[in-house]
């Protein structure tokens, strides 16, 4: 009886704590609104980074926080967090329209290279839900099909036991599907490969060293890929295919 | 045998050496003992004996400075096959005090022996009156002897004594003199309020002989500057420095210098002594104007001199954001470096950038010359005709008392809309980014997001998995279903095995409900037992005896007494069915019990 109420305190305990903390984010979340209409653009990002520094995020967060840079001229970190927002929610318009906005401003205009259409249809495809999206798109469609199978071996009905038997089939292939579209969206998410060049211009060398040969020069808000670290160097790819190495003073990674 | 050889080879060798390392004499000498402090001693070492001359250090003396050398001469004589070699190296020494100075011993080394001279001792005399050093002369290392003399001095001529601020005023040193080897600068004169340039200064300047007050001079124009007042009042022109090495007779005494310039020994070349003596000029005082302000033009910058203006432009037609390069350039005689170009009267949508300046200063004439450039870039941000308005430069000119004004042309540029096609590759932008680049950010979201914890995933959510999981489950329980039911309708031994146990029950509930009709009772007893053994072990259901059923759990290796006592019950209902008697209700009961009681311990091992 006495264990009984006691684990009910921790819970109640724990419940109340996990309301607190998610409250005060939303109290942070509103003062940097707030401060964002007063056109205080730094009290604004101030307060949104406090959000994050009590361990919560959202891509309004990021969104929010993206347009605050934004408005007081930095473009790397408007677009860092453009691109944050935009990983969580990626169907977002406002997030996509802010981002092309500021990468309109951005100094390096590399040409893409036109991409196979396949592989550009593919990465749509992986793009058009965001993690928890998948997530129970799957387990949806993996109730329906389960409904299928336990109808059709349980209940065992005569006359639809050749349809059922198709749809539990096709049902099942398709949460695989799905299945394999959401790790492949939680690799791209959690493999960290994509940065954000910060400061205003940074030279990218030949080898993890000042002093090095320099490459080229890339300017803030570019993004590249980042294929390989050493202590504090990373080897990154601009969308061009260029190689170099650069400090991780100089970007952020996504 | 060999070593013999190479011993003799060595042997000659040596011999050969040693008749050629004669002994050497070495000896030092002055030309005087006893000289004045302002005096030059020549030191000479010479070396006999020998045709290979060793080095000869120089002296080191705390009573000497070294002013020339070392002068090297060598004689060889070979008279009837004899060959006599002297080598004499000479240093002109000026004493540094008066007193008993001396030279120390000069060591050569020869043929890795070490030869000394002998030390020579000099007494140097007080400088006489006549010499004293101008006090304020610089304190250098060799004190150099000031004169100022008749005989030699150096003249500031300046062009004009009045000067406009700003103009310039040609500055020329003149050295005049009767008998000096070189000269050298030590420094020029410090014009302070002055803007300084400095012609080129000629090592060999023009020598010109003229008389003076009736006395026969050389003159040469040793330095030219032009000197450009920055302030107005009574400026002075400092003295301008430099030493001379002036020839004087040998074994003379100073005392003699005022006449002996007149000497008819004058021209000897037997004159080879030198002495270094400081030339400075006088200090030349110069009255600076104020530019007049009657006549001064609205665009006068501050020019003083004579100049002209020009400009250029690299082309008359133009697109819209295109850049544009204009060139002024301002050349004449003046100070070009103060030279300012006023600021341009471009349209309000022109964008101008920073101009790039240069000058250029020729010094290589009787004037300073030269030009400046300004190079304009500029950028048209709307298309029609550009007028780029003439650029009035005004200066004073001091040849004739006036401003003047140069005006450079203006242009008239066409200005074209700008290409779309052009202005898409040279800034990189699409139409369409070119119609966002106009447009805000979209505004911020307000509402109270779904707070996610960082760092936390769906994919480490529980229900997420809790429910998927629990599908999972629910699907393999259903393959398992289909199996099992399908197996019951098809494997008649699987589905015997499977309601056996219920089979067993059915039969002991008759059993329990017959209960009185004794034959009814044993026989549903006996199914109950041996139907259940018979359909767990997939026997035969009819014609089945205890034996078979004995040896059936004897193959299942079934515990032997419970075998027993199954046997034991088989048998008894054997009997008893077909024996007549009332069959009582406990015995009756105590049977089903026995019956239930060895099919629950039946079914743990078949």
């Amino acid at each position: 009886m006495k264990l009984r109420i006691i684990w009910g305190l921790i819970l109640g305990l724990l419940l109340t704590v996990n309301s607190l903390a998610k409250g005060s984010a939303d109290f942070y979340f509103q003062k940097g609104n707030e401060s964002y209409l007063t056109e205080n653009y730094a009290d604004a990002i101030q307060q949104y980074e406090s959000v994050l520094a009590n361990g919560f995020e959202s891509s309004e967060l990021y969104y929010n926080l993206g347009n605050a840079y934004y408005k007081i001229g930095r473009l790397g970190k408007s677009i860092l967090n453009y691109e944050r927002a935009l990983k969580r929610s990626p169907k977002d318009k406002n997030i996509q329209f802010n981002l092309r906005l500021a990468n309109l401003r951005v100094k390096d205009r590399i040409d893409i290279p036109p991409e196979f259409f396949l592989f550009r249809w593919h990465r749509a495809l992986v793009q058009a839900f965001s993690i928890s999206g998948w997530a129970w798109l799957m387990t949806l469609i993996f109730l329906v099909t389960c409904g299928l199978v336990v109808i059709q071996l349980v209940l065992n009905p005569v006359k639809l036991q050749r349809y059922l038997r198709r749809a539990a089939i096709t049902g099942l292939v398709i949460s695989a599907l799905v299945l394999g579209l959401l790790l492949e969206r939680q690799h791209l998410e959690n493999s960290h490969s994509y940065a954000i060049i910060l400061s205003p211009s940074t030279q990218s060398l030949a080898a993890p060293q000042s002093g090095s040969t320099e490459l080229f020069i890339v300017h803030e808000g570019t993004k590249v890929r980042v294929l390989d670290r050493d202590v504090d160097w990373l080897k990154v790819e601009l969308i061009d295919g260029k190689q170099g190495w650069i400090t991780t003073r100089d970007l952020e990674i996504i | 045998m060999k070593l013999a050889i190479r011993f003799l080879i060595i042997g000659l060798l040596t011999g050969w050496q040693l008749s050629w390392a004669e002994e050497i004499t070495v000896q030092a000498a002055v030309d005087r003992n006893v000289i004045n402090l302002d005096d030059v001693l020549t030191f000479t070492v010479t070396i006999e004996g020998t045709s290979d001359f060793p080095n000869v250090p120089a002296p080191e003396s705390e009573g000497f400075i070294i002013l020339s050398g070392p002068s090297q001469s060598s004689n060889i004589e070979i008279i009837n096959g004899e060959m006599s070699a002297s080598k004499q190296v000479q240093w002109r020494l000026a004493p540094t005090h008066a007193g008993q100075q001396s030279i120390p011993p000069v060591k050569i080394v020869y043929r890795r022996k070490v030869y000394q001279t002998e030390p020579i001792t000099v007494i140097v005399n007080p400088a006489p009156q006549t010499a004293q050093p101008v006090p304020g002369s610089p304190a250098t290392p060799a004190p150099p002897i000031t004169t100022t003399a008749r005989d030699l001095f150096l003249k500031a001529n300046v062009a004009k004594s009045t000067v406009y601020k700003g103009e310039e005023l040609l500055v020329s040193f003149e050295l005049y003199y009767q008998n000096v080897r070189t000269y050298s600068p030590q420094k020029l004169p410090d014009a302070k309020g002055f803007w300084m340039e400095q012609f080129p200064e000629d090592r060999t300047p023009i020598v010109e002989n003229v008389v003076m007050n009736g006395v026969a001079y050389k003159k040469a124009t040793i330095r030219r500057l032009a000197l450009f007042p920055t302030t107005t009042g009574e400026l002075i022109i400092d003295p301008m420095v430099i030493t001379c090495e002036v020839l004087v007779p040998r074994q003379r005494r100073r005392s003699m210098f005022d006449d002996f310039f007149n000497d008819s020994f004058f021209s000897d070349p037997f004159f080879s002594d030198t002495k270094t003596v400081e030339v400075r000029s006088e200090s030349v005082s110069v009255r600076v104007l104020e530019l007049p302000v009657q006549g001064r033009p609205k665009s006068f910058n501050g020019a003083v001199g004579s100049y002209v203006i020009e400009s250029r432009i690299d082309t008359l037609q133009t697109r819209q954001d295109q850049a544009l390069t204009l060139r002024y350039t301002v050349s004449g005689s003046g100070n070009i470096n103060t030279i300012q170009l006023p600021a341009l009267n471009l349209p309000a949508n022109v964008e101008l950038f920073e101009p790039s300046v240069k000058r250029t200063i020729n010094n290589k004439g009787r004037s300073i010359r030269g030009a400046v450039a300004y190079e304009y870039v500029l950028i048209t941000r709307s298309s029609g005709a550009l007028q780029i308005p003439p650029l009035p430069f005004s200066f004073f000119n001091p040849a004739s008392r006036r401003y003047q004004t140069s005006t450079a042309a203006g242009f008239n540029v066409t200005v074209k809309p700008a290409d779309e096609k052009l202005a898409a590759q040279g800034a990189g932008f699409r139409k369409e980014e070119i119609s966002l680049l106009g447009s805000d950010i979209r505004f911020i979201v307000r509402d109270n997001p779904n707070w996610q914890r960082i760092g936390t995933s769906v994919l480490s959510s529980f229900w997420f998995w809790l429910i998927n999981s629990l599908l999972l489950l629910l699907i393999m329980g259903s393959v398992v279903f289909r199996w099992w039911a399908n197996k019951l309708a098809t494997n008649s031994i699987f589905a015997r095995r499977w309601r056996a146990f219920n089979r067993a029950q059915d039969w002991i509930k008759a059993a329990q409900e017959q209960a009185g009709q004794s034959a009814a009772v044993f026989s549903s007893c006996d199914r109950a037992l041996s139907g259940f053994i018979a359909d767990r072990l997939g026997l035969p259901t009819s014609g089945i005896g205890p034996k078979e059923i004995q040896r059936a759990l004897q193959e299942q290796q079934v515990d032997p007494e419970l075998i027993e006592r199954v046997n034991q019950v088989l048998n008894e209902l054997e009997q008893r069915r077909f024996l007549p008697g009332e069959v009582t209700e406990s015995e009756s009961q105590n049977l089903i019990n026995e019956i239930t009681e060895l099919i629950d311990r039946l079914i743990k091992v078949i």
